[in-house]
């Protein structure tokens, strides 16, 4: 048995993610178990309609958030009881509302930081309306075998440590929260564990009291004890002790009380729950709380420590005079481990998952990101450039200092274009519209293709490809291509000619050939082809692409890569622009009706339709 | 609970239409000299100076000046202020006129659970204490207003008379109305003055406690309350502080010198029954800390840092229960980094360490801390079989 909670409580949980925290602790209790989902909703307006992910053990639940505590009630008929977890400003008017509810009974607040009005109100609010309002500032309830309401128990382990789940003899009554965790240990490690415990928060007006709770384990036969911790402030362990002193109580009382190093304090220092505040006079010390516990049966060590002993020997007492009844103990090795995540099975090697995707050029599990083994700092350190890092992220290897120093000058030659080109013009144009910088440079990347800047792969790939097939024999080579692909990629210019060279082309070819020892047989077959195509017309040179395309062949780079320098170096261009055009503030950008050729139909009429 | 100045507290009582003297507070004496031109009370009254701050026995440490005139006031401003009490300076000082006055009364309101009770007495002054069989109390139940014939009623009956009882049960009125209002815990006017000549009434001297969890729906709350530990915070508690405001969960400290046991508890309700553990073997504690509510580790560390500095410690109690969800591992490797960063400062020299504690990642948090032996700690290490306070014993008996 039980008090305030157990198997047929269904609770709504008022907040956010503290309560859907504590949803999922009190999910791994409903899995200890065996017990359907103990939170059913979630009321928390700004998430109004989302699902939350509650695992049951390894069974997913979605619990929905809903906007009003109505709405939740409405779906959910069988919630008896919320959780208030929502901010302190708020937290008053949503418990009352759960007061008002029909079918809730129980209202427990874990928000901390109430005003003492708010809490006050809602105790007075509560006891007009029959309801228990438990808090603020409580950790939960727990009613062992039955139902966890709240992060009470602390983790999966400890609740197996604590016995929590089966019902003991033992009831706990605390006004902190993580002493309510004791005490359940406490219970386990001297008796046979708890029924239930609640928690009923530090502040200075709860809404319950001691002698709610005890009387209600009085009630419980299954109840035979009851451990209470109190402290210093207010009056609630003198109403306990007069309570346990008026009559025959069945239960015993085994009791804590904190706060005793006050009377040794310097005058005025106190510290604590917010409620341990002594009264004027020695009103509420933890010394008359003490006295009166003991004049009134109850047991109270001198310190905590001293617990272990009490509840040892009020259990003993209770077995030899037959009260307690001995029980099998349930072999904890039947009891379920909680189902460990993928990433924990993989830690002991007990699982094969088969990967998603898999990389061979970076890594940043570490301290720092490795690119193909090597730590960035330390390319960094050794004077590598970002040459390096291109090489080593498309290539897999450091280039030697020539090659480097060739792949910067391509980076360089590219970067930029002027602002005619359509790249350049594209990514203006989105500047000048508003876009934002990656979606603007997106739009200029978008016009890498057949006919600007994309022809260095292709130039790089066929170039190759005559080196390979027709070494000797040019002619073949033009004439092979002129019948399965077209026109040679890296071949001709729309302006320049062999009067009217390319200056980049020239500076690069010359840089490769007189100023490194790279081994250029692709180069040197595109030479050899320009010079008969340029037999045939002026303009058909090996432009910049081609240039490019062949170099970077010959310094060993995949094919499929070759485009990609072309991209990267004009992104440099692309964000220049951007930036530019933002620094003008430039406007946005309509065509001239004169630029336009309207060749469009005359004006007509719409026929009707048919 | 928040205590706050008699500045701060005239202010709200002016709010809600109770009587108070004139006053005003100031950090720059040559400005009363101004402001005596600009108001004819400050000419023309007796007046009484008195440090703003928030310092226990002011009368005794000659922080508060009896019936001077404007000349003298600024003379006793200027001595008072930049004054240093212990670890607190004198920034404020606050001067009022001193009524001329017939009779001192008591009036007071405190709240309870079940609401408020009013407490009037006609013999209000030094005395109260020896009067306190004159005190008439009134409940008055939440959220409910007495009516004035009530609370006259209640004034004739602690022996108010006539015309001086009805101007009482205003008063009242309007005391309840503050304190319902600003969200107050308790406010004590003693004494409530009256110059019968004039019938003037005045709250000479007033104690006032507010709320500060309500500070949320009083937008015109423009005071800090006052230090809640009977004396100004230190600089490392006020550090401490600091951290506690910027944090998820709280990290807590206050100093008490002479102590040598120091504290390094977790939780609310676990860090007092350690304390008391110690003064109820004899002991004295050093200060009192706490950590709760899974606090960030680095804010642990400052904490622990800050302990380790207290002067003449012979042992720190790392204590706790066990934990609901405050992460054993990650706030334990903040204290593994707070005492080696100490030691390495020279710190920790014969101090022993004893730690007990329980909660998630529990094996992992106690086994990195029992490494400290390994690393010339005198550390002592036990987990949740350990009674919880029982490593207070074994220091001390160490």
């Amino acid at each position: 048995m039980s008090i305030l909670a157990n198997r047929d409580t269904r609770a709504v949980i008022i907040g956010g993610v503290a309560g859907v925290n504590a949803a999922r602790r009190m999910a791994q209790f409903d899995f200890l178990i065996n017990r359907p989902l103990t939170v059913e909703a979630f009321v928390y307006p700004p998430e109004e309609g989302q699902q939350k992910e509650i695992y049951r053990g390894g069974e997913l639940n979605n619990v929905t958030v809903y906007a009003s505590l109505q709405k939740a009630l409405d779906e959910n008929p069988l919630i008896n009881t919320a959780l208030i977890y929502i901010g302190a400003s708020r937290a008053y008017q949503s418990a009352k509302e759960a007061l008002d509810s029909k079918g809730i009974k129980l209202v427990t607040m874990i928000t901390e930081g109430v005003p003492e009005k708010d809490a006050k109100r809602l105790r007075k609010y509560a006891l007009e309306k029959g309801k228990i309002f438990n808090g603020p500032s409580s950790i939960g309830i727990m009613s062992a075998g039955e139902c966890r309401l709240g992060v009470i128990g602390g983790e999966y382990k400890n609740l197996k440590l604590c016995n929590l789940y089966r019902p003991g003899s033992f009831g706990v009554i605390t006004k902190s929260g993580g002493l309510s965790n004791e005490a359940m240990w406490l219970c386990a490690q001297n008796g046979n564990g708890i029924t239930s415990a609640v928690a009923i928060g530090g502040d200075s007006y709860p809404g319950t009291d001691f002698v709610t709770y005890l009387q209600m384990f009085e009630n419980d036969p299954e109840t035979k004890a009851v451990v209470i911790v109190g402290e210093v402030g207010g009056t609630l362990e003198e109403e306990a002790a007069e309570w346990l002193g008026a009559e025959q109580r069945r239960i015993k009382v085994i009791a804590a009380i904190g706060g005793t190093c006050q009377d040794v304090l310097p005058q005025g220092m106190k510290f604590g729950h917010a409620g341990a505040k002594e009264g004027k006079k020695g009103l509420g010390s933890a010394r008359s709380k003490i006295n009166a516990l003991r004049e009134a049966g109850a047991y109270v060590p001198d310190t905590f420590g001293g617990l272990s002993k009490a509840i040892k020997q009020v259990y003993q007492e209770l077995q030899a005079t037959g009260v307690i009844k001995p029980e099998p103990e349930i072999d904890e090795k039947v009891l379920p481990e909680l189902p460990p995540s993928v990433q924990e099975i993989m830690k002991q090697g007990e699982v094969i998952v088969e990967p998603l995707i898999r990389t061979t050029i970076s890594d940043d599990r570490g301290e720092e990101p490795r690119y193909v083994g090597y730590a960035a700092s330390e390319l960094c350190e050794k004077g590598y450039g970002i040459e390096d890092v291109i090489a080593l992220l498309w290539n897999k290897k450091l280039p030697s200092r020539e090659e480097s120093e060739i792949i910067k000058r391509i980076i360089m030659i590219s970067a930029d274009h002027g602002p005619a080109v359509s790249g350049a013009f594209g990514a203006i144009i989105a500047a000048c519209a508003g876009i934002d910088l990656p979606q603007a440079v997106s739009a200029g990347m978008t016009m890498i293709g057949p006919r600007f800047g994309g022809a260095v792969t292709n130039a790089g790939k066929y170039f190759k490809y005559g080196v390979k097939e027709y070494p000797n024999d040019i002619p073949g080579f033009l004439s092979w291509m002129k019948q399965n692909h077209g026109p040679v990629p890296g071949i001709g210019h729309r302006v320049k000619s062999l009067k009217n060279p390319d200056k980049r082309v020239k500076y690069l070819v010359e840089y490769v050939k007189n100023q490194t020892t790279l081994h250029t047989p692709c180069l040197d077959y595109a030479l050899e082809v320009e010079k008969i195509t340029t037999s045939k017309k002026d303009n058909l040179i090996l432009n910049v692409d081609g240039t490019i395309g062949c170099i970077l062949v010959d310094l060993d780079f995949p094919e499929y890569s070759l485009n990609g320098f072309f991209v990267l170096a004009r992104t440099i261009g692309m964000i220049g622009h951007w930036i530019d055009q933002n620094n003008q503030n430039a406007r946005l950008i309509r065509l001239y009706d004169y630029l336009i050729n309207y060749a469009v139909k005359e004006e007509r009429e719409v026929p009707e339709k048919k | 609970m928040a205590k706050i100045l008699e500045g701060p507290a005239m202010k709200l009582f002016n709010k809600w239409g109770m009587p108070v003297p004139n006053y005003v507070v100031v950090m720059d004496p040559n400005r009363l000299e101004q402001l005596g031109e600009a108001n004819k009370w400050l000419r023309e009254s007796k007046l009484v100076v008195k440090a703003h701050e928030a310092i226990g026995g002011r009368f005794k440490l000659g922080l508060v000046k009896l019936g001077l005139n404007l000349e003298q006031a600024v003379e006793a401003a200027n001595a008072m202020i930049g004054r240093e009490i212990g670890t607190a300076v004198v920034r404020q000082v606050i001067i009022a006129e001193m009524l001329d006055h017939d009779e001192e009364y008591y009036i007071s309101i405190a709240g309870n659970r079940d609401g408020a009770e009013l407490l009037l007495s006609t013999k209000g002054g030094v005395d109260i204490e020896d009067n306190w069989d004159t005190v008439k109390r009134l409940f008055i139940p939440l959220d409910e207003t007495p009516s004035i014939e009530r609370i006259t009623e209640a004034a004739l009956e602690a022996g108010f008379v006539g015309e001086i009882a009805e101007r009482v049960a205003k008063i009242a009125s309007r005391l309840i109305l503050c304190f319902d209002n600003e969200d107050a815990q308790s406010i004590e006017i003693n004494p409530l003055v009256i110059r019968k000549s004039d019938m003037r009434f005045a709250a000479l001297d007033a104690v006032m406690n507010v709320d500060w969890d309500a500070r949320f729906r009083h937008p015109d709350w423009d005071f800090k309350p006052v230090s809640e530990i009977g004396r100004p915070f230190t600089e490392a508690e006020q550090q401490i502080m600091e951290i506690d405001a910027r944090i998820k969960g709280s990290v807590k400290l206050v100093e008490v010198p002479g102590g040598n046991i120091a504290l390094l508890t977790a939780g609310g309700g676990a860090s007092v029954f350690y304390s008391d553990a110690v003064v109820a073997r004899g002991g004295s504690i050093a200060n009192y800390a706490e950590y709760s509510g899974d606090p960030p580790d680095w804010a642990v560390e400052a904490l622990t840092e800050t302990i380790c500095r207290l002067p003449d410690i012979k042992h720190i109690i790392v204590g706790g229960a066990i934990a609901n969800f405050t992460d054993v591992k990650a706030t334990f490797n903040g204290i593994i980094n707070g005492f080696r960063e100490s030691k390495s400062k020279g710190f920790l020299e014969n101090v022993k360490i004893w730690v007990r504690r329980g909660g998630p990642n529990e094996n992992q948090g106690l086994a990195s801390m029992k490494k400290l032996q390994e690393e010339g700690f005198d550390i002592h290490v036990y987990d949740r079989s350990m009674p919880m306070t029982d490593i207070v014993d074994l220091a001390m008996n160490s």
